[in-house]
């Protein structure tokens, strides 16, 4: 069975009546130049042939200007988007018969992804890598993303000539003060995780502490439940565990992973401040 | 048999060696590279540095982190809450 004619706008029409609000792909051999061995579409399916990206479930306004940032990572999760690519497999399979496998969202191995959905995404056009790090669409800025890998022929779209990053008032704001919003509130020189420069109009990052970022990224999450519960395990006086199991942390943090209240990344800062991921939309 | 544990010897020694050529951390200009990788340059099998790996993943900062994590994203919030919102009331003291 071959691909029927127009067979990469039929589905990315599919996509994006699915939920999606952009939809590439990426050429599966791609991924060979950027990522080791074990972590490449062909890794998980044999025969792998393309990758289909799906971005979007984008955080509203009202996400973005809430005064507590529990509210981000409470609403803020990639399931919405994760259940477009499910269905986009699901549709790959039974309309063209060719394998397609929707990439785990989760971990293979300690923290390490099957696939990087941010490499995917940046393969397949619709992002590209941003100062701050997360991968960001030109016309939409920040969202969540999915992929299939399947066997299907699909033309690749190829990588954007033009990054979101950095945008305009970035590149203003490092001729004017040196710095850049992302990196003005999480500088690696005082206590947080991101450096870098704007040279040529182009972004470069110098410097990221990801061990920290981690922290501000899985507060309340597997690493934070590990973290204390290390540290309950540690504590040889019968009270002072009972406070750490109880207390505020540890009460979160179960609520977190336990998927009570789903939560899963939670620092969204250097995205809250970027004019290139949503800028500053007033609303009434 | 149990589930697989790393000697704690064996990951002091090389857990600074593995982080570094991991794939753990996004690197700025190169991929990192795969634990079967690191196990053939470092002399070990793949099994042992995908543990050292794990283990020190976790293992860079204290609970103490955890907590600056907390504090640094209710401040940051509540400074792009009155600039958004034009409160600057809101602003964290």
């Amino acid at each position: 069975m071959t691909l029927p004619p127009g067979a990469e706008t039929t589905l990315k029409s599919v996509a994006l009546k699915g939920g999606a609000v952009v939809c590439g792909v990426a050429d599966a051999a791609a991924f060979d130049a950027h990522a080791p061995a074990g972590h490449r579409p062909a890794d998980l399916l044999p025969g792998a042939r393309a990758v289909v990206v799906v971005g979007g479930a984008a955080p509203r306004e009202g996400d973005w200007a809430a005064t507590s940032p529990w509210v981000l990572s409470t609403m803020g999760t990639t399931e919405r988007i994760q259940s477009v690519g499910r269905r986009l497999a699901q549709w790959i399979e039974s309309e063209w018969g060719y394998y397609a496998l929707f990439v785990p969202p989760g971990t293979s191995s300690g923290d390490q992804p099957f696939v990087s959905l941010m490499l995917a995404a940046e393969l397949a056009g619709v992002g590209s890598r941003s100062l701050a790090g997360p991968v960001l669409n030109r016309e939409h800025g920040f969202m969540y993303w999915s992929a299939v890998i399947t066997t299907a022929p699909l033309a690749a779209d190829g990588p954007e000539a033009e990054p979101a990053c950095p945008a305009p008032p970035c590149r203003e704001m490092w001729e004017r003060e040196g710095t850049t919003p992302c990196l003005r509130v999480c500088p690696l020189s005082d206590g947080g995780c991101l450096d870098g420069r704007i040279a040529n109009g182009r972004a470069e990052r110098t410097g990221y502490d990801a061990a920290r970022c981690k922290t501000r990224v899985h507060t309340h999450w597997v690493p934070g439940f590990q973290k204390v519960l290390e540290t309950t395990l540690d504590e040889p006086d019968r009270d002072k565990r009972k406070m750490l199991l109880y207390g505020d942390f540890m009460t979160r943090t179960l609520w977190a992973i336990t998927y009570s209240s789903t939560n899963i990344a939670q620092c969204f800062e250097c995205m809250r401040v970027c004019p290139a991921a949503h800028g500053l939309k007033e609303m009434r | 048999m149990g589930v697989f544990a790393l000697d704690p010897e064996v990951y002091r020694r090389y857990k600074d060696e593995v982080l570094a050529l991991s794939n753990s951390f996004q690197k700025i200009h190169q991929p990192g590279l795969s634990d079967k990788q690191i196990a053939e340059r470092l002399g070990l099998d793949e099994r042992t540095v995908t543990e050292i790996r794990c283990v020190a993943e976790r293992d860079c900062y204290p609970l103490d982190e955890w907590q600056r994590a907390i504090e640094f994203k209710r401040k940051a919030a509540l400074e792009w809450a009155a600039l958004a919102l034009k409160r600057p009331d809101l602003k964290p003291e």
